[in-house]
């Protein structure tokens, strides 16, 4: 309803069955469990990354019910 | 109005009065399976313009959190959920939020809250200009099965209040 109203969302997702249920406008799906989207606690660079790589989704995603992979896991070095 | 609020009111008595011996006796997967989801056909979109460096952002979560000082806890209990909104603020503490939901294992957010709700790392990026401005108000919600109350009294409340903030973007961080 946020996108109905006309401000542009991006949402996070981990399960991506509910998110082809869901459809959201903008999503990144991520491998991380329920109650840790952005993976471990501490991992701050983790966090600040899936952030920008939001930002990004925004301004690259031009399609309707686009979602987007990230690679990254529980406690393992992100991919360069 | 998205989909047939009607429709799903009816459906959702039903839901309600069949599921509530087995929602106090805490067996959720079964009435989980027979809830009336609503789905909207279409997706609605908005084409993002301008750029993150000039704009307002906010952070709107389900997970449950509340300032423990100054707000009161969700209802965790009731099978409806609990359709009220919490505004957290973008100068929030790790130690001033709690969290009342009872559908989710929060422990871990509890140690580090940007792990649902990533409110220190969104103001990192507007100190270095990357965002323009976090928004002041940021929104929790929490468990909700009153879909109906939701949509038509709580988030048009919730859509008014941002855009009054003028909030370009909004990042949605569901649990």
């Amino acid at each position: 309803m946020t996108e109905a109203a006309g401000i542009p969302t991006i949402s996070m997702g981990n399960m991506a069955d509910r998110m082809a249920h869901i459809k959201p406008p903008r999503a990144l799906l991520v491998k991380f469990a329920r109650g840790s989207m952005f993976g471990e606690p501490g991992n701050v660079a983790r966090q600040r990354r899936i952030l920008l790589d939001a930002l990004d989704a925004l301004k690259t995603m031009t399609e309707p019910g686009t979602i987007r992979e990230l690679p990254y896991r529980w406690k393992q070095p992100d991919p360069a | 109005m998205p989909f047939n609020l009607e429709k799903f009111k009816t459906a959702y008595q039903k839901w309600v009065s069949e599921s509530l011996p087995e929602y106090e006796a805490g067996r959720m997967t079964e009435i989980v399976k027979r809830y009336p989801f609503v789905v909207s056909d279409d997706i609605p979109w908005t084409p993002y313009r301008g750029r993150p460096s000039e704009q307002t952002f906010a952070l709107v979560t389900s997970g449950g959190l509340f300032l423990k000082d100054s707000q009161p806890a969700f209802d965790d209990v009731s099978i409806h959920g609990d359709p009220s909104f919490r505004v957290i603020p973008k100068s929030v503490s790790q130690k001033d939020i709690g969290i009342a939901h009872a559908h989710y294992d929060h422990s871990l957010a509890e140690q580090d809250i940007d792990i649902i709700f990533p409110i220190h790392r969104l103001n990192e990026l507007a100190e270095e200009k990357i965002i323009g401005k976090v928004a002041d108000s940021n929104y929790s919600f929490s468990y909700v099965n009153d879909v109906a109350t939701l949509v038509t009294e709580t988030i048009p409340e919730y859509i008014s209040r941002i855009k009054a903030d003028g909030v370009d973007v909004v990042l949605l961080m569901p649990v």
